[in-house]
């Protein structure tokens, strides 16, 4: 630091230790107010940020200047244009997105029109409101921690303005506020876990979806959006397998199947038709896991292939006539739920293909070389041998696995095929099914994850965004639809590791690649790499903790409360710590208190039991005079009247008591005894 | 007819709810029996506000919103806490209060004593019938703060200090706490003293010459300063010439010869058609009169004689006397 820079921070630190009382407690609240809105900025519009940051710096130049607040006339017309920019931005002033832009601005406002103790007390409740929006972008650990802060210096700032005289440091005041969130915590906690839940939203969230930006799986795949997901190292769920998990070859994700093809874009079914069930036999081992989903916006749930079972949730999944779990509210919240999976199974293996007609259907007029190279391969009266030949193709004709495929024209499969012959896992799918298509073999493209990241620090096995795949399954007689995923045969390494791991070295420095190095795409050996584990499973314990909202776990949690509560083992145990406590702190008391007053109450209480206590008005002098002219045996009288007078003169003494004086004293208390 | 009898009910209501007690002697302590609290106004939006944000958390299920919600009601209930432990465990204890004329704001001095080790912040203290609490003081860990609480004074005799309200909402607002407490302190009011008195009742023969008057005395010399001697006899030049550490004293000015006439300040010789508090209030202007010049005066009232005599403690047992006149508790 220059010597300048220091003399500008010392200045600026004295500015604000002689910055009067009001105006530290107004830059507090401004603080306070500026931790609550700053992760709001990550999803307003600019303007909306840009006008509170005015506003907010407005207020802190009022405070330092110590000028007039703006007059009704000013603020008036700013604040209904800022309505009127919302309604512009939004087309509504209602509704959730809106409301929490008009609740900021509304903060930021008050901010500029607070008189009385009045308007602070609605400044903090309203940043409190706006601390629980933020949970509606976020729920992360960071939020977690910048809620405790948040709380700690709206607490401070709340309590700032209660007192009426002397102020203690700011320090001070922020560990009382930390001292009674501290406090708050136990009971806080308990009613966490304790405080009945209802579940499930109480009111409709017409355009809460929330789709909007959210990364994830789109419910159509057309060149390149797959690719797009590859560049994200963001999470999409994470499992927790019951027993070992089975090998990262065998962890094909399975969510979306995608029938129709329209040249370019390969669609789910948009037709509800209602279609004789599939038979679908499993056998194998069962495998459970656990799946904690990150929320995506749409109607997908992930689970290995094959599902068996369909999870209990309150979005209500259930498995479509193609085996996909769907459920019929988005997921626009992080869920969590247990599935059953068989790695070995037979799908629509009896009988005839029900609609085989629209697995082969091809739009007409594209494609044609392709279409042609079909015919060629119907040639084979195998169809296994029709997949060995493509894949074969795949293999040794010089394509290439890559996450920036050159553009391609609106015959996307020749161009592919036998133009760039780079491309990613939905090229190869879509090629793949195509041919297969013409070839007259039923085929269509399954999109999901494949992979996933084991944690070692706690078992999780993590699927990230970059893991989305694109596959291909075929109906053959006999066996039902199977699964051949093309990309293996040009990179094999996908399926053993990450996606952008397994690209070759050529794209190494290109733009995109660029994002994944800064994502810390390292060994999970090195330090960085299990740094970021560790923070990982950090994260995930946190949102495993905050999901804890099942009443079945809950009334677990409730019962093994009880369990432990209901030994009569733990309960002596807690009455011995509270017997010890109280037996400490009476010590203590007793040590606190002067030993000739403690000799002084307990003759009162021993007199008291002869009725010859000391009168509230009587001193030790007048007493001895009293209780002189009472009926006592003559020796105890004696001890009674010396102990009286020493105990007066000790204490009416200007020097300190000799040792033996309070033995003396206990000895005459003994001897009355 | 009803008002009378609905507060009549209301006072016992009070009294029964708030354990309002009669005078309590001494020092009082303030135990958890004695301290009240409720919400106030911002605490029941704060209540409010929670209500709304457990909805909210609700309604999206929002776990980490859940937490916000516990913890913040949670917050409520430690401050709860707090407010009553800013006020609990205080003791009070009455002190002293002066004598003052009718009409005037009696001054009582109260002294809050905290001797636990925790800091008060923000006690109101105000009187009850004050309304809004017009004190407000901080008492440090281990140290006591004194207040002087006034209460309007309208008739003489003993005005007995009314029932104080200590509040505090301290520390986040959501709760005030408040006590009652009853002191047993009074103080003397003295009578109203005459607008518009008569002159002195210079009682005795006019002298020969017919000019004696009290500023004409004979300077005898000076005497040392002796309590109750007026300031305005004091000998200021004498005393500015003394060095106070050469063992200095105060001295005042000796008159001889004394007033030519005798000044006895007798209640009894008032007219008895008089109203009885006009009288008093009278004599109140005659001793202040007097007072103020310097005059010795006597009095007399009802049996009570005072020889004549000038200075404050003098001052002080008249008006006490005009003060407690026919008030049945002379003390």
């Amino acid at each position: 630091m220059t010597a300048p820079a220091i003399a500008t921070k010392g200045r600026l630190a004295r500015l604000a230790l002689q910055l009067p009382r009001d105006k530290a407690d107004t830059l507090l609240l401004l603080a306070a107010t500026l931790m609550v809105l700053g992760p709001h900025a990550a999803h307003l519009p600019l303007w909306v940020s840009l006008v509170c940051a005015c506003t907010l710096a407005w207020r802190g130049l009022i405070t330092f200047r110590g000028t007039r607040m703006p007059p009704a006339w000013v603020l008036l017309p700013l604040a209904v244009g800022a309505m009127a920019g919302i309604f512009a931005t939004y087309n509504t002033l209602l509704g959730r997105e809106a409301g929490v832009a008009m609740a900021v601005l509304l903060v930021a406002f008050k901010m500029l029109e607070m008189h009385a103790r009045r308007d602070l007390f609605v400044v903090i409740f309203l940043c409190f409101f706006l601390l629980l929006t933020n949970f509606f972008y976020s729920q992360s650990i960071w939020m977690g921690v910048m809620m405790v802060l948040a709380i700690v210096a709206l607490l401070s700032a709340q309590l700032t303005f209660q007192y009426s005289g002397a102020v203690p440091p700011l320090a001070r005041r922020l560990l009382l506020g930390a001292k009674i969130l501290g406090l708050a915590a136990p009971l806080a906690l308990l009613l966490f876990f304790l405080f009945p839940r209802i579940q499930g939203p109480l009111w409709g969230m017409p355009g809460d979806a929330g789709s909007s930006g959210r990364t994830g799986l789109s419910e159509n795949m057309s060149p390149g959006n797959i690719s797009d997901l590859a560049q994200s190292d963001e999470i999409a769920f994470r499992v927790r397998f019951q027993g070992r998990a089975p090998g990262q070859a065998q962890l094909y994700w399975r969510a979306i199947v995608l029938g129709d093809f329209d040249g370019r874009n390969w669609t789910h079914e948009r037709r509800r038709a209602r279609r004789p069930a599939t038979s679908l036999d499993l056998n194998g081992t069962p495998l459970d896991y656990q799946v904690t989903l990150e929320p995506h916006g749409r109607r997908w749930l992930f689970a290995l292939d094959m599902p068996g079972s369909v999870p209990a949730l309150p979005e209500q999944a259930a498995l479509t006539a193609n085996v996909e779990l769907r459920t019929s509210d988005a997921i626009n919240k992080r869920i969590r739920y247990d599935v059953t999976s068989f790695l070995s199974y037979k799908l629509d293996a009896k009988g005839d293909l029900p609609e085989a007609e629209r697995w082969l259907a091809l739009p007409r007029g594209f494609n044609p070389a392709a279409m042609q190279a079909g015919l060629d391969l119907q040639r084979e009266s195998d169809p296994a041998k029709r997949v060995e030949r493509v894949l074969q193709q795949f293999r040794n004709d010089g394509y290439v696995y890559t996450l920036q495929p050159p553009k391609l024209g609106p015959n996307s499969v020749d161009d592919f095929l036998y133009r760039s012959k780079a491309g990613f896992c939905e090229h190869y799918a879509s090629a793949f099914v195509f041919l297969m298509r013409a070839a007259d073999v039923p085929a269509r493209v399954v999109t999901g994850y494949q992979g996933g990241e084991r944690n070692p620090v706690d078992g999780f096995v993590a699927v990230r965004q970059s893991d989305a795949h694109a596959w291909a399954e075929i109906w053959t007689r006999n066996t039902g639809w199977i699964r051949v995923d093309p990309t293996a045969a040009v990179a094999p390494a996908r399926l053993e590791r990450s996606m952008a791991r397994a690209l070759p070295p050529g794209d190494q420095f290109d733009m995109a690649r660029l994002g994944s190095l800064i994502n810390l795409q390292v060994d999970g050996d090195s330090l960085i790499g299990r740094l970021r584990f560790q923070l990982s499973a950090m994260n995930n314990g946190w949102n495993q903790w905050v999901l804890n909202d099942d009443p079945e776990r809950r009334s677990g949690m409730l019962a093994s409360l009880l369990a432990a509560l209901g030994n009569w083992r733990n309960l002596a145990a807690l009455a011995a710590i509270a017997a010890l406590i109280y037996v400490a702190r009476a010590h203590q008391a007793r040590r606190q208190a002067d030993p000739f007053d403690a000799l002084y109450s307990a003759l009162n209480v021993q007199l008291g039991r002869l009725g010859m206590a000391r009168a509230p008005d009587e001193g030790p002098n007048a007493w001895a005079r009293r209780l002189a002219g009472t009926t006592l045996a003559p020796e105890k009288k004696e001890a009674l009247l010396r102990f009286l007078q020493l105990y007066s003169a000790h204490k009416y003494a200007d020097h300190p008591p000799d040792a033996a004086l309070l033995t003396t004293m206990k000895r005459l208390l003994g001897s009355f005894r | 007819m009803i008002a009378v009898i609905r507060g009549a009910v209301r006072r016992k209501a009070d009294k029964w709810l708030f354990q309002l007690r009669d005078v309590e002697p001494g020092e009082v302590f303030l135990n958890q029996r004695r301290v009240f609290i409720l919400p106030t106004g911002p605490g029941i939006g704060f209540g409010v506000l929670l209500l709304v944000l457990l909805i909210g958390a609700t309604n999206y299920n929002l776990g980490l919103g859940f937490a916000l919600v516990f913890a913040l009601g949670s917050c409520a209930v430690v401050d709860m806490y707090l407010t009553y432990k800013n006020l609990g465990q205080l003791h009070l204890q009455p002190g002293r209060a002066h004598p003052l004329f009718a009409g005037e704001d009696a001054q009582f001095e109260l002294t809050i004593i905290n001797r636990t080790r925790l800091d008060r912040y923000a006690l109101w203290a105000d009187f009850i019938q004050a309304g809004q609490a017009r004190h407000v003081t901080d008492v440090m860990a281990g140290s006591s703060t004194a207040l002087l609480l006034s209460a309007p004074s309208e008739r003489r005799g003993w005005l007995a200090a009314p029932r104080v309200r200590l509040a505090t909402r301290f520390p986040l607002g959501l709760f005030g706490a408040w006590c009652y407490w009853q002191p047993d302190a009074r103080a003397l009011v003295y009578p109203f003293p005459e607008a518009v008195a008569p002159p002195l009742p210079m009682s005795g023969a006019p002298s020969e010459d017919g000019t004696g008057h009290a500023g004409h005395d004979d300077f005898a010399g000076i005497r040392s300063y002796q309590p109750g001697d007026s300031l305005r006899h004091m000998a200021w030049r004498q005393i500015a010439r003394l060095d106070p550490s050469l063992g200095g004293q105060l001295v005042t000015k000796d008159f001889e010869g004394g007033a030519v006439e005798e000044l006895m300040l007798d209640f009894d010789a008032l007219p008895v058609t008089l109203d009885l508090e006009l009288r008093l209030s009278r004599m109140t202007r005659w001793v202040l009169d007097a007072e103020q010049r310097a005059l010795p005066y006597g009095f007399r009232m009802q049996g009570q004689e005072f020889a004549a005599a000038v200075g404050a403690a003098h001052q002080a047992a008249c008006l006490r006397a005009l003060a407690l006149c026919n008030d049945g508790q002379r003390a």
